[in-house]
């Protein structure tokens, strides 16, 4: 998983193809989780990000990329993230950001 | 003649008081402050049209005078029923109905710390910002001109961190109108506005913020600002993402601007029916709940009880005055066929 | 007179008893054989010390007399102790009385239980001057009055002062049935020693109770005899792996639901079957999901008022390690080598540094009330991370990431080492707990000591130097609230507080110092919504307000958002109250 450039690949087709993709894993999430849906892409967690500060991670961009379908990579960069709960804090719609990261690399990853 | 008592002289209440005379009825206006005009007293000047705020002032406070408006300032109301209501220390107006037009309070934007009101100097809102237009100095707090403005929108709206769920509709107008006074008082200035949604649903609301775009040159950055700290050598870093480009960002300001949201009118709870004696219902955001959002939109549901204005929801002042009118229509209605 | 004490009713006991020391003997062994080397060590070093003896002591008080639960609740105590004492007393007036009538033999186990049925026809006077018959009937007696209580618990759990009790297993249901007849068929049969058919109902009580023991929670009378032992000897559970030790905590729980009430998720929240006597019936019986393992708020309020003293947050941890936890794999080299602190390398030198935490980072007026006071101390601070850093590792322990956590530890330390502190002061009790736990910096172990002190800590000693002078700003009203973290979790109680005493007067709330409620929004819950977590705020809130002081005070910056959601108070950090009355 970590060989993985996220979303920056040259000759990878930049189209999402919602028609083709997998959302069932995102469901799985929705329904675990309902105010994941409630998400505004405000962007306030990805600014407020402890490991944003050091590194390319971008919460808001990989739930998103989630929600539409998007799973590569996605658990390897959820893994950047240190549980520290300022976007939690932030978050103007009260959604458990934490608890969102928790599910995507559970349902998305290998433990 | 049958008497109204009227909570709140803001717009909404003082239209009210307007209409009920020419119904042929006697308004009584129960104002807590010192003077007629509401929240409008502190404004400059008004979106779309910037029409001086005064001018929509001076033309209520002064038919009101005409019409001879009985007015009573500075007092409290503590409670209310359709046979009248109760003032501080339990003197009761009688009257045969009422109109709450008592209005919204501002969200206090101390509660919103990571932004640093009243924490660092430069840190503002709209409501100090209309201050300072009125006054003619706007300035930092060391009274020299800021050279890069960043807006903030919905500080206290849409954020159930501080149990403001609900949007408070004008903030992003005023935004647009405020960025747009300040590239005029301010030419040189880099000015921002870091929004969530842009919502412009009035007439030439849009138009005004594609001009301030195109000819004021704003820049609108969607992001929800996260947090401001300060600088070294006295400025503000403030932090968002830039969600459009996907990136985290952070700048250097010298002036933030926090648009305010609004808040259920602090006296609502006093009058409402969860206290024991019963009295208005409140929505979950704080707001009085009217009968419904079509042809009772002023009906409380109480018997002789009307709404008039910001009390039910957040609104434009065009629309409160449309709701005094409304309101005093319904009350005339009611009073019709009774003694 | 020569007996045989055999008859066909006593089969049942005989079998039971068996199945009962056989699987007992089975589990103890096992665990035990399973215990790190290290353990075994530690048993072997420790087993002939004063802490046995200690134990022992602590055998009685707790195995029989149960003071700790008559100190939670006086009417579940005395129910408790009729049951063990009584019935142990049962057993060992049984033995001597068997010897009193029939001097010293050998009589085989069903002799001394069924002692009524094979003296039939012999003098049951006195002997020795001990009328027998009456102590073994007023034990009955007493344990009766036990059994009495424990059947009205099950229904009217609210006349025992426990607003819920738990609910029960297919064992618990077979071995307490059993036990309900155990007695009541015991005092028939005495009564009319004649009646075969009653001592086989005595009998078969017995045997089934026997056999379901070991499956229910009743194996907590036995197995809290080797944790008292083992817990003396110095073993531990541990928050990274589950352990075969484990196994004699869980055991060791009889579900007596002290643990729930005091739960927040369960009161305010309304969350069931996630609170401590639930995750440990789940886990013993392998059936411990996710989700109840995650919804927990550790802050310790059950864990302190178990009577069993069972390291519940220990356990729940090590379920979360192996759940969900994974090996970090270099996952956080992003950060290796970061350093945002205010300074160059050696820049902190024999001096104070300062931690603030991630949380304070979102409370400008937290780190700007420590500006103030580090000046007015004239102290010279060395800022870790004020411009952002690594996260303290603390969340993701809590989670069960304990693995990369300690990637977060190292590379915190090596950062605080490279810049040459001797003290470290912190503004985020869950910061100051994982330094303190985990970090051991102030052992010297890998490196110069430094001292680790939580910000309220730091103040008290300022004070108490003369370092820092405040002002009278008016007699002012405070309520204090304790953050988990920072009471339950370090102990500190008593530096908030001087603080507070300092610059105005304290009012309590009702539950507080190590009773304190949690505010709702622990990092160590990823499980529940911002509802819920309001819902708590809200209840801790009343709480405060009822009071009537005029600021809440709190020593955590996690606490004083959560607390703001909840609450009209004004929520200030005690940072802000002495920044206030700087002089």
């Amino acid at each position: 998983m970590s060989a993985i450039e996220w979303g920056y690949g040259i000759n990878a087709p930049r189209t999402m193809d919602l028609d083709r993709n997998d959302i069932g894993p995102a469901r799985e999430i929705l329904a675990e989780m309902p105010e994941w849906g409630a998400c505004i892409a405000c962007g306030g967690c990805t600014a407020t990000c402890t490991a944003g500060n050091l590194t390319s991670f971008n919460f808001r961009r990989v739930h998103t990329l989630v929600k539409r379908g998007e799973y590569a990579g996605a658990w390897a960069e959820m893994n950047k993230c240190m549980l520290c709960g300022k976007c939690r804090l932030v978050c103007p719609r009260g959604i458990n950001t934490r608890g969102v990261v928790r599910l995507i690399k559970r349902k998305l990853g290998d433990y | 003649m049958k008497k109204v008592a009227v909570i709140g002289g803001g717009p909404a209440g003082m239209q009210a008081a307007l209409s009920l005379v020419q119904m042929g009825l006697a308004p009584v206006i129960v104002e807590c402050s010192s003077a007629l005009g509401g929240k409008l007293k502190d404004w400059h000047q008004l979106f779309p049209s910037m029409t001086p705020a005064h001018e929509v002032l001076d033309e209520l406070t002064g038919q009101i005078a005409d019409a001879g408006v009985e007015v009573m300032l500075h007092t409290e109301v503590e409670g209310v029923t359709g046979q009248g209501v109760t003032l501080a220390g339990g003197r009761k107006l009688e009257a045969d109905a009422v109109v709450v037009a008592s209005g919204f309070d501002i969200f206090d934007a101390r509660l919103k710390e990571e932004y640093g009101y009243h924490i660092y100097d430069n840190v503002f809102t709209t409501v100090d910002v209309e201050r300072m237009l009125n006054k003619g100095a706007v300035a930092l707090h060391d009274g020299s001109a800021p050279r890069r403005i960043a807006f903030v929108h919905c500080v206290g709206s849409r954020d159930e961190k501080v149990n403001q769920k609900h949007c408070s509709k004008v903030c992003c107008i005023t935004g647009v109108k405020q960025a747009m006074e300040m590239r005029t008082l301010f030419p040189e200035a880099e000015i921002f506005n870091f929004y969530m949604d842009i919502r412009m649903f009035g007439p030439g609301y849009e138009e005004m913020y594609q001009s301030a775009q195109q000819d004021y040159g704003i820049n609108f950055i969607r992001g929800r600002v996260s947090e401001a700290s300060p600088t070294i050598d006295g400025r503000l870093q403030i932090k968002a993402e830039d969600t459009l480009v996907g990136r985290p960002m952070k700048m250097t300001v010298d002036m933030l601007v926090l648009l305010v949201g609004m808040k259920a009118g602090g006296s609502n709870a006093k009058f409402s029916a969860a206290l024991p004696g019963g009295g208005i219902t409140l929505s979950s955001s704080g707001f009085v709940a009217p009968v419904d959002l079509f042809a009772g939109n002023v009906s409380s549901g109480l018997e002789g009880v009307f709404y008039a204005g910001t009390v039910s929801a957040p609104k434009t002042i065009g629309e409160s005055i449309d709701e005094g009118a409304m309101a005093a229509l319904r009350v005339a209605e009611y009073l019709k066929g009774r003694k | 007179m020569e007996m045989t004490f055999y008859s066909g009713f006593v089969i049942p006991f005989i079998v039971g008893t068996s199945v009962l020391f056989a699987v007992i003997l089975y589990k103890y062994v096992r665990w035990m054989a399973r215990l790190p080397r290290r353990d075994k060590l530690l048993v072997w070093r420790r087993m002939f010390s004063v802490a046995t003896l200690k134990g022992l002591w602590e055998c009685f008080t707790e195995c029989l007399l149960h003071r700790r639960i008559w100190r939670v609740n006086p009417l579940l105590g005395y129910m408790h102790t009729a049951f063990a004492l009584g019935w142990f007393l049962l057993i060992v007036v049984g033995w001597v009385e068997t010897v009193a009538y029939l001097g010293w033999r050998f009589v085989p186990l069903q002799g001394h239980i069924f002692f009524d049925y094979f003296t039939q026809g012999m003098d049951h006077g006195p002997r020795w001057g001990i009328d027998f018959e009456l102590i073994m009937d007023i034990l009955l007696l007493y344990v009766l009055s036990g059994l009495a209580l424990a059947v009205f618990k099950r229904f009217r759990s609210r006349s025992l002062g426990m607003k819920r009790t738990t609910r029960l297993t297919l064992g618990d249901r077979t071995a307490m049935g059993a036990l309900w007849f155990v007695f009541p068929m015991r005092l028939l049969a005495e009564s009319f020693p004649s009646q075969l058919p009653l001592w086989w109902g005595y009998s078969i009580a017995l045997g089934v109770f026997f056999v379901a023991m070991p499956f229910s929670r009743y194996m907590h009378i036995f197995t809290e005899i080797p944790l008292i032992f083992l817990r003396r000897w110095g073993i531990r559970s541990e928050a990274g792996r589950e352990k075969s030790f484990d196994h004699f905590q869980l055991e060791a729980c009889s579900r007596c639901g002290v643990c729930i009430d005091p739960c927040q998720l369960q009161r305010d929240a309304g969350f069931w079957n996630v609170q401590s006597a639930y995750f440990i019936r789940d886990r013993r019986y392998n059936n411990l999901t996710r989700y109840v393992a995650d919804n927990c708020l550790l802050c310790g309020r059950c864990q302190r008022s178990c009577p069993v003293g069972l390291e519940l947050d220990t356990l729940r941890l090590g379920s979360r390690w192996t759940l969900s936890g994974a090996p970090s794999n270099g996952r956080f080299n992003y950060a290796r080598g970061v350093d945002l602190s205010s300074g160059a390398a050696g820049s902190g030198d024999r001096r104070v540094g300062y931690f603030a935490g991630c949380m304070t980072l979102l409370s400008p007026r937290i780190l700007r009330a420590m500006e103030r006071i580090f000046d007015a101390a004239g102290e010279p601070v060395w800022w870790a991370d004020r411009d952002g850093g690594v996260c303290c590792g603390r969340p993701l322990k809590l989670s069960g990431d304990l693995d990369a956590a300690r990637d977060m530890m190292r590379m915190n330390t090596e950062l605080f080492r490279n810049h040459c502190i001797t003290m470290l002061v912190t503004s985020c009790p869950i910061c100051l707990r994982v330094f303190r736990e985990d970090y051991r910096l102030d052992t010297g172990v890998d490196g110069p000591k430094i001292e680790v002190l939580h910000h309220s800590e730091y103040f008290a000693r300022l004070i108490a130097e003369g370092r820092l002078t405040l002002k009278e700003v008016g007699s002012q009203l405070f309520t204090y609230h304790d953050p988990c973290e920072l009471g339950r979790g370090c102990g500190i109680y008593d530096a908030p507080r001087e603080i507070i005493a300092a610059v105005g007067s304290l009012v309590e709330p009702t539950e507080t110092r190590s009773k304190a409620l949690c505010c709702g929004s622990s990092l160590a819950n990823t499980a529940i919504n911002d509802i819920a977590q309001v819902r708590m705020a809200q209840t801790v809130g009343r709480d405060f307000e009822a009071t009537g002081a005029a600021t809440l005070v709190t020593a955590c910056p996690l606490c004083k958002k959560a607390l703001a959601r909840g609450t009209s108070l004004p929520v200030q950090d005690l940072a802000e109250i002495i920044e206030h009355h700087l002089a």
